[in-house]
């Protein structure tokens, strides 16, 4: 495993509505997702993930529903609702804005000062 | 929001499957895991181990997941209520005391509210029945201060006052309803056409009355209730058209009511037109009133002035062309309209919300228990409380920890409260309830067990204010250090006790002192002699309708033979309504020469025709002159005897007999009049407690008959064992005749003071509840003091302090305490009184020696509960303490 980083609170609900955008995908499956898709850069406590799934069930954004693995078990599937799809849209826009924001701050060198 | 709460809800209400899922992912998760580790080359059983320890705790992912739903404070509540269960569980000795001082005070606060909820608080079974009014005629000055109104008055208003969108007439009656050899006496009301109208609920099938089928000759109808036809045309859809026999004519159905009506306390079982004849309709009768109500409905946006002003105005209108204009003035005669709900039950409204205030007396000295019980237990565990608020737990959850044992607490005896005001509406009955008006249907019913419960969490929740205070308070490091009990006590929480028994014994002298009052005033009215004599004497109703005079007369005659020569029987006689029959009535008498002065006005007297030997049967005393006899009714003399009241009135000086007398307003020429033969010992004939010396005037039978007779027979043995012999005598007579309401005289009058017995009953039972509750109190407090203080006392006497300093010391403190409750009880006995007024009869409001009895019997019974731990706390002993710790 390479280098990985710690999630910034609140990106966590993020990498899982991106994660279960994509298809639908049981708890496990979305742990491997944001593993694969960010390039298992990011390190997400293995717990954490499941008290911020209920939350975004709670709240609408993911819906679950019980189907078959691929090994023929019983597990809960996540998928993305439109309420889900909306906050993706927003909160990557508020996020992209704020990284380039970040960024160009920290890439300041002193003669732009 | 909402959907967030609706899945709150709904993995509440799925609980069990909400947890088995949450199992079921957490496991695939980590069994998937440990798969993916075998599959890297790692050995099955430590993969299982790392796939574990990786995860981390699923208990606490769980937790988390709980959370995130939102059950946390669903999960708290049930923990906190099974904690309760659990410390009332251990504690079962005051787990019972508690649940049946609460069963008790909530049960009979339930029993009381249901009798008010039904009575003074449910609207009538009408559509926007705040509007229905009723409308009646008064003539204060002649002593009649309600007298209905008249078929003149219904012809001559309806349609004519503006503030009404309807008006109606109605009177109740009884009726012989039956085929020949199966008939029944039933209850009858006889309304005008729009009677349905006005109340805004009519029949479901068929039709309401015509004005055509309001006038005498038209051919016989009748609207059935629900209860009626079902039982006896059982519920036939086709029953319009049909006929049943009333009073021996028969009447067409035209209608059937549905199930749920209800007018008032009315008992009718069927309605027929109110009809009348031409001449009944006339000017000259508008004052002829009695027995007949109105009713009318106010228009939207109608006040009850409006409409007052409207009928004012009307009856001047009307009065303009009076011929009687004169005499009716005199009389101060007048219409007021009223609200119909309030005014039907505005004679007992005072009662029931004496009795209510009572209950809730009761149910305030249960709480104060309650709390002071509470207290008592909670500076038991003051140390755990202040190790648990030391470790952490915040504010609120102190204050939710004891909001909710105290309302677990208040909840289930609620429950059991609930059980004993369903049983209490019934002793209630019993009590004389179905006999208070709209008082047939009280019902125990869910409107009133979710009152019961809210009451109880309402109850819970109030309780639970003074213990979370405690519990907050004994979160300082000094309750940490000393012992849970021992050392110096909560001053503050020994004050909240202390007070708390204080304001206990002032309540319950206010309740104590409310009853006595009440038990006075049922003792004054009990002394009250009847004027005749009660005992021996059974009395039966019967109904003669529609028989002529002669034939009247002649199975009077045919009547009085038969049962006067029964065994048993020593005097026989008849008359229209006995005294405290509940419908004795008032009409107009005027004497010949009598001349009414200037401000005086034609009086209103209770008026009854007699036959038999009426005034022998029932003891009345003779003044003056002679009794009315068979002879008098047989041979339709016109004479008539009087009582003193009438005699006083008229002929302030003496000299009654002889004088003449006639029925009615004023003389009427050609008519001759009564003299009077006789004059009697007043009777009291509306209520032993009335006190208005109306004055009576006693005609023979011949010359004042109604449909409605009453048979009373002085008896050598118990009257009740005779009824049998009047029942075959009538039949005998006639044997399609009931003979209804057979009881003695005692047990009418009996029955005239259940107003006044059942409250006081009512209250005694109160009273002796919160005398316990006040000592068990005052017990509980002191017993607690002194163990409180066991080691103090022991270093006392160790120190040299005798016995009896200790035990003076405990009886000094619950002096102290009686006296602050004794004098805010009398200042309160004071105010109870006042509230009183209204229910007492020749008591007053402060009555002396009520409030030194109450204080007597209290400070008895509050001593006595502080002796026995006053002993306990003389006879510590300073070496056993002092070696305990």
């Amino acid at each position: 495993m390479g280098k990985t980083a710690d999630l910034l609170p609140g990106t966590l609900d993020m990498l899982i509505l991106k994660a279960v955008s994509l298809k639908p995908l049981h708890g496990y499956g979305v742990l491997l997702r944001i593993g694969q898709i960010s390039g298992n850069a990011l390190e997400i406590p293995q717990g954490s993930l499941y008290p911020a799934l209920y939350r975004l069930e709670h709240q609408g954004l993911i819906a679950a529903e019980w189907g078959q693995s691929e090994n023929n078990r019983r597990a809960k599937y996540y998928s993305l609702t439109e309420a889900g799809q909306l906050r993706l849209r927003e909160e990557t826009a508020d996020w992209n804005r704020l990284a380039a924001a970040i960024a160009a701050a920290l890439s300041a060198v002193p003669e732009e000062v | 929001m909402v959907r967030r709460l609706g899945s709150s809800l709904r993995t509440l209400v799925r609980r069990r499957r909400f947890e088995d899922d949450m199992s079921e992912e957490l496991r695939f998760h980590i069994e998937q895991y440990a798969a993916d580790l075998v599959r890297s080359g790692v050995a099955p059983q430590e993969a299982a181990r790392r796939a574990r320890i990786e995860f981390g705790s699923v208990d606490t992912v769980k937790d988390g997941c709980r959370e995130a739903r939102g059950l946390w404070l669903f999960d708290e509540i049930a923990r906190d209520v099974r904690y309760a269960v659990r410390l009332l569980w251990r504690a079962p000795g005051f787990a019972v005391a508690a649940l049946a001082t609460l069963a008790i005070c909530l049960g009979a606060n339930l029993t009381v509210f249901a009798v008010v909820d039904s009575i003074l608080l449910r609207p009538l079974p009408f559509p926007a029945a705040e509007r229905l009014v009723g409308v009646f005629n008064s003539y204060p000055k002649a002593g009649v201060p309600d007298d209905g109104c008249s078929v003149t008055n219904y012809y001559e208003r309806r349609g004519k006052i503006a503030a009404f969108t309807a008006l109606a007439a109605y009177r109740d009656g009884t009726a012989i309803v039956g085929e020949t050899g199966a008939t029944e006496r039933e209850q009858v009301t006889q309304v005008s056409p729009d009677f349905f109208t006005t109340l805004g609920r009519g029949p479901v099938l068929g039709r309401a009355f015509t004005d055509q089928e309001m006038t005498a000759h038209a051919s016989p109808v009748v609207i059935l209730t629900d209860a009626f036809w079902r039982q006896r045309f059982s519920g036939d859809s086709h029953v319009v058209g049909r006929t049943i026999r009333i009073d021996g004519s028969p009447a067409t159905v035209v209608g059937v009511l549905p199930a749920d009506f209800r007018f008032l306390s009315s008992q009718a079982r069927l309605y027929v037109p109110l009809t009348s004849r031409p001449e009944e309709r006339t000017p000259l009768r508008r004052h002829s009133g009695s027995s007949m109500h109105m009713i009318a409905r106010l228009r939207p946006g109608a006040t009850l002035a409006a409409a007052q002003a409207a009928v004012d105005a009307h009856n001047a209108a009307m009065e303009a062309d009076d011929p009687e204009a004169k005499v009716i003035a005199d009389a101060g005669f007048h219409s007021i309209v009223v609200p119909l709900h309030a005014d039907h039950v505005a004679a007992v409204r005072p009662t029931l919300l004496l009795v209510q205030a009572g209950a809730l007396f009761l149910l305030l000295i249960g709480a104060v228990n309650l709390v002071n019980l509470l207290l008592i237990r909670a500076s038991g565990r003051a140390k755990e409380a202040a190790v648990r608020q030391a470790l952490g737990a915040s504010r609120r959850r102190v204050v939710s920890e004891a909001m909710v044992e105290t309302t677990v607490l208040t909840l289930a005896g609620g429950l059991l409260g609930l059980v004993v005001g369903a049983a209490g509406v019934r002793l209630l009955a019993v009590l004389g309830t179905d006999r208070l008006p709209l008082g047939a249907h009280v019902v125990f019913d869910l409107r009133l067990a979710l009152a019961g419960l809210a009451g109880a969490i309402g109850l819970g929740l109030a309780i639970g204010g003074p213990v979370a205070w405690y519990n907050l308070r004994a979160h300082t490091a000094r309750a940490l250090q000393s012992e849970s009990r021992g050392g110096t006590a909560g001053r503050a929480a020994q004050r909240l006790r202390h007070g708390f028994i204080v304001a206990q014994i002032a309540l319950a002298f206010m309740l104590l002192s409310g009853t006595g009052l009440l038990g006075l005033s049922l003792k004054k009215a009990m002394a009250i002699s009847p004027g005749f004599r009660p005992e021996n004497v059974l009395s039966g109703r019967l109904y003669l309708p529609g028989m002529g005079g002669v034939a009247r007369l002649a199975f009077i005659d045919r009547l009085m033979d038969e049962v006067g020569h029964q065994p048993g029987v020593l005097a026989a006689g008849v008359v229209t309504e006995v005294p405290l029959g509940g419908n004795n009535i008032k009409s107009a008498v005027s004497v010949k020469g009598h001349r009414l002065q200037p401000g005086e006005s034609a009086h209103g007297h209770y008026t009854y025709g007699v036959g038999g030997d009426y005034f022998s049967a029932l003891g009345f005393k003779l003044r003056e002159g002679r009794f009315l006899t068979a002879a008098d009714t047989r041979h339709a003399e016109r004479v008539c005897v009087v009582d003193e009241d009438f005699a006083r009135r008229y002929f302030p000086h003496g000299g009654a007999l002889g004088q003449r007398l006639f029925p009615g307003l004023q003389e009427v020429p050609g008519v001759e009049a009564f003299t009077i033969v006789g004059v009697v010992a007043a009777v009291k004939q509306a209520g032993l407690t009335d006190e208005g010396a109306q004055g009576a005037v006693f005609f023979p039978y011949s010359g004042r008959f109604d449909d409605n007779l009453f048979v009373v027979l002085h008896t050598s043995r118990p009257p009740e064992s005779l009824a049998a012999t009047l029942r075959n005598a009538v039949r005998k007579v006639d044997p399609e005749l009931p003979v209804s309401d057979l009881r003695s005289m005692e047990s009418r009058i009996a029955d005239s003071l259940v107003a006044r017995r059942s409250p006081a009953l009512l209250a005694g039972l109160f009273s002796g509840i919160a005398l316990l509750l006040t000592a068990l109190g005052t017990y509980g407090v002191l017993s607690y003091s002194v163990a409180q203080r066991r080691r103090e006392i022991g270093l006392r006497m160790a120190l040299g302090a005798r016995p009896e300093q200790v035990r003076d010391q405990f009886v000094a403190l619950s002096l102290r305490l009686l006296a602050n409750g004794t004098v805010l009880g009398v200042f309160g006995a004071w105010l109870t009184g006042q509230a009183m007024q209204a229910v007492l009869f020749h008591v007053p409001a402060f009555h002396l020696a009520t409030v030194v009895g109450t204080a007597g019997i209290l400070g008895v019974v509050s001593l006595f509960a502080c002796l026995l731990p006053s002993q306990r706390a003389a006879r510590i002993s300073p070496m056993v303490v002092l070696s305990e710790g």
